[in-house]
Formats: C-alpha cells, structure tokens, sequence
C-alpha cells in the first residue's frame, strides 16, 4: 500500500504540473492565435477578389460534408464583383478547407486552401500552384478530374490523386452553390444563346 | 556512456556513431513518411531536434525524482507536454512557420527516438551532456531525413528542396511509401558498406544497443 502511494504520487505530481503547463500556454497562445487566424482570414478574402474596393461582407452560410460554411459578396463602390465561398472536399487523410471566388461571369477567379491534412510530399502536392491554377477561368461544366493530360478540365497531380479529387469536389460544390445563388443571369443569357 | 566523454564526443556520436535512423534504426517509421523531399525532411528533423533536446533536460532534471518502476508514462508525457507547448507557441507566434511545419509537430510525441534518448541516455546523465546528446542525436536525426530525401526527391520529383533540376521524373516510385523503404534500405547498406571499407567499423550492428 505505502509502495503503490510512493510509485503513483511522483507519477501524479509530473501530469499535474505538465497539466498547468499546458494549460497555461493555452491561455497565453489562445487570443493571439485567435486574432492571427481572424486577420488571416481578411487578408485571404482580400486575396481572393483584388478587384473589391468595399469591405467583403458575409452573404450568408450553406453546408458541405454535413457542416456549415459561409459565403461573401465582393463588391466595388456597391456593385458585386465577385462571391467567394468557404468550402471543403474529403481528401486521403482529412478534410481540405478552400476558398473558391467566382467572379460575375460565374467562371471561377481564384482557389486557395486554407486547412489541410494530407500526406506530407504526396497530397500535399495539391498544394502547387501548377494544379490550382488550372481552375482559372473555369466554368461549373468544365470542373472534372482527369487522370491524364488535360486543357479543358482539370488535371490530378500523380501520386495524389485522393488529394486532388477532394480539392475538385470542394471546389465544384461551392461553385454549384454560387451558381444557383448568383448565376440566374448569366445561366438564362447562355440557355439564350444555345437556342 | 561515462560522464567523462567530452561533449564534443558526445555530439559526434548522435550525428555518427549512433546515427538515429541509419545505427540506432530508430524511428524509421517518420524518416519513411516524410522522406519524400530534402526540405521536408528538414523540417520534421529540426522540430524533433527541438523536443528531444527539451524531453532530455526535462527527464535528466527529474530522472532523481521519476519512480523507475513508471518511468516510460512519464517520459511519455514529458514529451507530449514539450510537444504541446510547441504547437501552441508556433501556432500563435510562428504562423508561417507552423503552417509548414504543423503537420509534422504533433506527430513526434510517438517517435521511438524520443522515449529511447530519455531511457537510454538522459534518465542517467547530468544536465549538460543529456542537452548536447539531444542537440547530437536531433543533428543526426535531421541529417539522416535529408540524405534520404535528397535521394528521393531528385529521382521521384527530379528536384532538391523544392527546385528542378533535372525536369523530369525518372522514378516516380522514389516518392512513394514503397520507394521510402527502398531508398532507406539502400542508402543503409550504403553507408554500411563505406563504413566497412573504408572506417573498419562492423556496420549497424555496432550501434551499442
């Protein structure tokens, strides 16, 4: 009995104080940390619509993979320039969170990650602004993976082919979303156009 | 290991004679996973250079206070302590740092090279040399994972630290999981081999332990 008290209480002593060591980095780290994050995420919206000259305001929230994300409006002294969505597509080993902008012609401006977990040297490839690019200028229709060489749609990066899949579907879903929200203009002057 | 050996000694030691990964086979697990390039190997090297170094002070400070009968759960949980800290300060301080280096840090509180270090060499050894065994150990450790990736990254990507080289891709294989355990075996016997011919040593099976 006295030898289980003396083996245990050292034990306890060592994950009582690491304890409040961590606890007490936490609540150092938090608010900074917070502020950083909150600053980070201004500055990527800015990133994502150059040409917006007011303020970028959040349009409202939509779901994707069963959780909530917002979307903004980008507008230049009032009119709308482009709409920039928060999204997330299932990768090999996480969720990759993105921000997709659309610009009025309802063809994609810009895609940047935000959050990811993939396989570091493998997944993270997706990463490289060679595969994220190719989603320049695209419309909803030409979003699809391809295991191969590719201009019109968009090319997986070998080796990473889970990772670039969960980017594409992201990517795909927040530009839907857009479309149905904002695109009624430009769907019905092609809809036009093809008849 | 004597308290007499100079400190010096002592570095080369991590960095050489028991080379984490290459003598030791330590933590061969990581130095597969994230081998694919030079710069990530780097990078996971230095933040496990930063805990061992921590874990080693904290357990050779303590090492007259841990009940050796539950010493592995303590040094356990010093390790995962430093490797929370980290995260944490990095994650507030060190932005751009920590988006690259996040994925790696969190993982280092299972590496075997870690709890071995603490068992092996700092619960029995003062201060300073328990210090300059972690900075050793984590030098070899960092060493190691870019020899490896820069053999996989220039045959798998055709690039050293993220820039091309070559401009193609002779071996894409390198890059994969499998071309880890490949490359970690080949660069082994490499070494072994040169060790052999021209060190006389035994090769990894002089590791000590």
């Amino acid at each position: 009995m006295k030898d289980m008290f003396k083996i245990t209480m050292p034990l306890v002593a060592i994950f009582v104080v690491a304890g409040v060591i961590m606890v007490l980095t936490y609540q150092q780290t938090y608010p900074v940390r917070f502020q950083a994050e909150k600053t980070e995420k201004e500055e990527a919206l800015k990133e994502m619509a150059p040409d917006a000259t007011d303020p970028i305001k959040p349009a409202g929230t939509w779901a994707v993979n069963n959780k909530p994300y917002e979307y903004y409006q980008a507008t230049a002294s009032g009119k709308p320039v482009a709409s920039i969505a928060e999204t997330a597509g299932k990768g090999y080993s996480s969720y990759i969170k993105m921000l997709v902008s659309l610009g009025s012609d309802m063809k994609i401006k810009d895609v940047k990650v935000l959050d990811m977990n993939e396989t570091p040297g493998l997944g993270d490839q997706v990463l490289e602004k060679g595969f994220l690019d190719q989603f320049k200028g695209k419309a909803l229709s030409q979003i699809v993976l391809i295991k191969g060489e590719t201009k019109e749609n968009i090319q997986a990066v070998s080796g990473a082919t889970y990772s670039s899949r969960g980017v594409t579907n992201g990517v795909k879903d927040a530009v839907q979303m857009l479309v149905e929200k904002y695109g009624a203009g430009v769907t019905a002057a092609a809809q036009e156009v093809t008849k | 290991m004597s308290n007499n050996v100079s400190l010096g000694t002592l570095f080369k030691n991590g960095v050489f004679g028991e080379n984490p990964v290459f003598r030791l086979a330590l933590s061969l697990c990581p130095a597969v996973a994230v081998t694919s390039g030079v710069y990530n190997g780097f990078l996971m090297g230095i933040a496990v250079l930063f805990v061992m170094t921590m874990t080693n002070v904290t357990v050779s400070l303590l090492r007259n206070f841990i009940n050796p009968k539950v010493r592995i759960p303590s040094y356990v949980f010093i390790t995962a302590t430093w490797v929370t800290v980290i995260d944490l300060v990095m994650s507030a301080y060190q932005r751009g740092m920590y988006k690259q280096m996040g994925l790696y840090i969190q993982l280092i509180v299972a590496f075997a090279i870690i709890l071995s270090r603490a068992e092996m060499f700092a619960s029995k050894n003062k201060l300073l040399p328990s210090f300059v065994d972690g900075v050793g150990m984590g030098a070899g450790f960092t060493l190691s994972l870019m020899l490896l990736g820069f053999f996989r990254e220039i045959l798998g990507k055709g690039s050293i630290w993220g820039i091309d080289i070559l401009h193609a891709k002779p071996l894409l294989i390198a890059i994969m999981p499998t071309g880890g355990f490949f490359a970690m075996g080949l660069v082994m016997g490499g070494l072994n081999f040169l060790d052999r011919r021209f060190f006389g040593g035994t090769g990894a099976s002089s590791g000590g332990h």
